[in-house]
């Protein structure tokens, strides 16, 4: 039986390692995911200012940046029972929903396209038809969904080119590569895997188009972090609010309206970026491969999954006071099983703060992680009692320093292994997905805001496309890439969504961003406990602090990634990345594209992962929030 | 030896003009800093040097120096990776992994021994044996004295190859370091920032493909065209400063006007970047700009000099900034004895030639 090791997997962040068992019928009956690295950076935030703590800590990624920036200030301002100014809410949600809708696109067309996309297959396309492809692409999958009463522009700015004589450039282009024999980003791959026979030529041409074009418009996307946070990537930020104070009497000021209107430009060039190129090429895409029955990768999706919530609609006073649940747009948090029995034999465990609180919801454990907790200590760790402790055992075979294969039964990776009631969950915009649309179905959000009724109505729209039934197509290696474009439209309308409202508060002469009632660490409890949350681009991340004496005495972060890609638990079993792989047909053992193509249909952010985790649990929050 | 073709045969062969080449030169000429009458041998270097080989190898990193490289407008990134280098290893952007693509590797490095650069982002996690870094199998350690030993070249992009990094701030877990140790005494480029601008990227990998040689260092071995002048110098918050007009706490007055953010942690005094002049996104911001103090991200241990919102807690305070009331006189004198203080510090570490550059 071949053991397959595919290491490193490449188009992703961070250093991650696989290792599979094929059998004779390519089933994959083991499957280990390995975070390679580890930088320790929870040892080096302890003993500095939690004020600072934003900074360090959003140097974990810096594909998700701002994400950990979040997290963290959130986790600072609960500690310390700071409640920021309506402002920087609004700011930090734009902040936010730009990185997801920028991020998304990356994925798609940079670290994912080239799974199911060739450019030798581009070869083979006859222009004129790849432009009437275009056309219809555009006339049968742009989904016509926004936030309600949101503004236009006066036209479309950025609409693809749909033209015969531009994809006969793109394809003189890509021929004068292949032919050089200077294949760059190109080389290597296993262009001869069966699967990129299943698109055809027009497709592969018009993606290779696009990959091009969204290299150049990604940059575009991602301004509002320049005006607000001064760069991208790792803008700034302050505990309190934001540092981008406000005036509409300075030319000087750090914003103002013409500052504002360059925000308000990009929001609405990522709006038409995702309706006229992702939206349309994910379906095409997915389509083709759906209905090639290519419907496997699913894995931990099927059975559980897990989402926090996100983006509070106004001011909140703490996370771990529930608050921050009684305030959000998309009320995701809860774990929903067994979605692939479909939404009537699905269960639902609602997430609150007790589940934030309590030292048994949400854990950590270091079983098959090369970390070692005191003996003293319990199995599983909450976050705020985490111990970030190494301790490398190597590989089954070769050296400490050169691995042949990693030691299933040992510890095998840098990730902790995040539970949730003792049980592993997989995240990310296919989870969040999966539980708005259960509750909604299941009547647990009759007074659905309106970004919960537009996932419903994206997933039905796409349902309608596929034909073939939520839980058939969602939780797949191609739903969990479906959703992501479904969560990039949603995110670009609810940029849009707290522009408008940010807009509509500075009328009020509202302008403050920040609160500095407890700058100065003199106004601190002496010591004091606080989580931040944020359903990021790959799922529900939390960081954790305790502070003492005005210093952080524990930093601990759960991350997406390491909810999916941990090493498996020998009570709770494998995760989300293991699974998966469990879960796909592979055609060819010597080219496990089906393998590399199925983990990045998560969206791989290792360095991200290598740190911390946490818990939640019960409740739901259901309440209306003002329309749009 | 195959012969790898120039950036006009690149251009020609796929499907430019030699105008649209000419073009490419003058907007390369500008963004390299050098004056117009460089464009000719801008021109010369493009129409004769081969497509040069990259190679992108990372160690204990975050990947944001990848992302800042792709958010390059000019030149554009695909432009860049399509048309002017040869982008043979990269994590980030290759389509190909795991085994096959550490073959493409070997052969690269093979092939091309000698010529080609090596873009390396990240530290170097040094302790026990290199094991907190383990790619392809292997140690970044490995990968790294493998792949420096037939580099014509060595960027080290980002304040971690530079200089340790993040990971490096105490207690450093991982005994990590900047990559100048690990290369066998080759040159190394240093681009610092967390992470650097994307067109200070881009601009340094152009020069090294047009002219064949590194470009102009200090003596730190940054880019001098880059990192010749402190932030501080290049602020337009400096009328602020020098006026004595200071931001006192985030979000008041002074902070809604733009005024100076020394009071608040501001590392612009003691930083050589270009965020002061090239700016971020073309001109468009910088964290000053945007009201955040800087933070020093491309000083050697800024990690470590910390809390970041006490005022330059390393060197001190820039003069008797809180006695400053209004008055011409008394804001230049401090003005004046703010920068002395900085150039003072700065005469530890730099060399004599940038040090008259900065007391002129």
């Amino acid at each position: 039986m071949p053991h397959v090791v595919v290491d490193p997997i490449t188009r992703i962040e961070g250093h991650l390692r696989v290792e599979a068992d094929v059998n004779e019928t390519g089933t994959v009956t083991d499957a280990l995911s390995s975070g390679t690295a580890w930088r320790g950076l929870e040892l080096v935030l302890k003993d500095r200012d939690p004020r600072d703590a934003w900074a360090y800590i959003q140097r974990i990624c810096g594909v998700c940046t701002t994400a950990h920036a979040l997290a963290s200030v959130r986790a600072v301002e609960d500690a310390l029972g700071i409640t920021i100014p309506k402002n920087a809410n609004y700011i930090r949600n734009i902040m936010a929903a730009t990185l997801t809708v920028q991020d998304h696109i990356i994925h798609f067309y940079h670290l994912h396209a080239l799974d199911w996309v060739s450019p030798v297959e581009a070869l083979a396309a006859d222009p004129a038809a790849t432009a009437n492809l275009q056309t219809s692409l555009l006339n049968a999958y742009r989904l016509p969904l926004t936030a309600e009463g949101a503004s236009t522009e006066a036209f479309e700015h950025d609409f693809p080119a749909a033209t015969p004589q531009h994809f006969a450039a793109i394809k003189n282009r890509v021929q004068a590569i292949v032919s050089s024999g200077q294949l760059g980003i190109f080389a290597a791959q296993w262009w001869d895997h069966p699967d990129y026979k299943i698109l055809p030529p027009e497709v592969h041409l018009l993606a290779v188009a696009h990959y091009l074009e969204m290299l150049d418009k990604q940059r575009e996307i991602i301004t509002p972090h320049v005006v607000f946070g001064g760069k991208n990537p790792h803008p700034h930020y302050v505990v309190g609010g934001m540092p981008c104070a406000i005036s509409l009497n300075d030319g000087n000021a750090p914003i103002n309206t013409a500052r504002l209107a360059i925000v308000d430009r990009a929001i609405n060039m990522a709006r038409s970026l995702v309706n006229n190129f992702y939206l349309p090429d994910l379906i095409a895409i997915g389509n083709i491969y759906v209905r090639a029955g290519k419907v496997d990768g699913g894995g931990l999706a099927k059975s559980r999954v897990l989402s926090f919530g996100s983006y509070p609609l106004d001011s909140y006073t703490g996370t771990s006071n529930g608050n921050f649940f009684d305030n959000l747009l998309i009320r995701s948090n809860a774990v929903v099983e067994n979605f692939a029995l479909g939404v009537n034999g699905a269960t639902i465990y609602p997430l609150s703060a007790s589940d934030l609180v309590r030292d048994d919801a949400l854990t950590e454990g270091v079983q098959h992680a090369w970390y070692e907790y005191p003996m003293s200590a319990k199995a599983d760790l909450h976050p705020w009692e985490g111990i970030t402790k190494d301790k490398y055992t190597g590989p089954k075979e070769g050296t400490g320093t050169m691995w042949q294969t990693l030691n299933e039964n040992g510890k095998y990776s840098w990730l902790k292994t995040p539970k949730w009631r003792g049980r592993l969950c997989e995240v990310g915009p296919l989870a969040k997905y999966i539980v708005i649309y259960t509750k909604f179905m299941r009547g647990l959000l009759p007074d659905a805001t309106w970004a919960e009724q537009m996932i419903v109505n994206q997933i039905n729209a796409v349902t309608g496309v596929l034909g073939v039934a939520p839980e058939v197509w969602m939780p797949t290696m191609v739903g969990r890439t479906a959703c992501r474009a479904l969560d990039a439209q949603l995110n670009a309308e609810i940029n849009r969504f707290f522009f408008d409202k940010l807009i509509a508060n500075l009328k009020t002469g509202d302008v403050q961003t920040v609160n500095n009632e407890k700058w100065f660490p003199d106004s601190w409890p002496k010591k004091c406990m606080g989580v931040g949350l944020y359903d990021a681009p790959r799922g529900a991340l939390s960081h954790w602090i305790v502070i003492e004496d005005g210093k952080t005495a524990n930093y601990q972060c759960i991350v997406p990634t390491t909810w999916n890609a941990c090493p498996r638990d020998d009570v709770a079993g494998h995760g989300a990345y293991e699974l998966a792989m469990m879960d796909t047909h592979i055609a060819d053992a010597s080219k496990p594209l089906e393998i590399a193509r199925v983990i990045r249909s998560f969206d791989p952010c290792m360095a991200c992962a290598t740190h911390l985790y946490n818990a939640k649990g019960e409740e739901i929050n259901s309440f209306s929030t003002s329309h749009y | 030896m195959q012969k790898r073709e120039s950036l006009l045969e690149a251009y020609l062969k796929r499907g430019f003009s030699r105008r649209a080449f000419l073009k490419g030169c003058v907007t390369l000429t500008s963004l390299m800093g050098l004056s117009m009458n460089m464009v000719g041998k801008v021109v010369e270097a493009a129409e004769n040097t081969p497509l040069p080989v990259v190679i992108w190898i990372h160690g204990h990193e975050c990947t944001g120096c990848d992302e800042s490289f792709i958010r390059s407008a000019s030149p554009l990134a695909s432009d860049l990776v399509l048309t002017s280098i040869a982008l043979e290893y990269d994590h980030l952007l290759s389509a190909a992994c795991g085994a096959p693509f550490e073959a493409h590797l070997d052969e690269t490095i093979a092939k091309y021994n000698g010529q080609y650069i090596l873009c390396v982002e990240g530290a170097v996690s040094t302790k026990d044996n290199g094991i907190y870094c383990m790619s392809g199998g292997h140690t970044f350690t490995h990968l790294l004295e493998k792949a420096a030993r037939g580099a014509a070249a060595i960027i080290a992009y980002g304040s971690c190859a530079a200089y340790g990094g993040i990971q490096a701030a105490k207690p450093n877990p991982t005994g990590s370091a900047g990559i100048t140790n690990f290369v066998g005494g080759k040159p190394v480029v240093k681009v610092p920032g967390c992470p650097p601008i994307p067109e200070v990227m881009t601009g340094v990998v152009m020069h090294v493909a047009l002219f064949g040689t590194i470009p102009p260092l200090d003596g730190d071995g940054r880019p001098k065209q880059f990192y010749g002048n402190r932030i501080h110098d290049t602020c337009y918050r400096r009328p602020f400063f020098d006026a004595g007009m200071f931001a006192e706490t985030f979000d008041d007055a002074g902070a809604r006007a733009g005024w100076c953010l020394y009071k608040l942690g501001c590392r612009g005094p003691e930083t050589y970047n270009s965020c002061g002049n090239l700016r971020w996104w073309q001109g468009m911001s910088y964290p000053i700009q945007s009201g955040a103090p800087c933070i020093g991200c491309s000083n050697s241990n800024f990690w470590d000099e910390d809390p970041l919102t006490d005022r330059m807690p390393k060197y001190g305070k820039l003069g008797d900034v809180d006695k400053i009331g209004a008055g011409i006189a008394a804001a230049t004198a401090v003005g004046v004895a703010g920068h002395a203080v900085a150039s003072l510090v700065q005469r530890n570490k730099r060399d004599n030639l940038l040090e008259e550059h900065d007391d002129h």
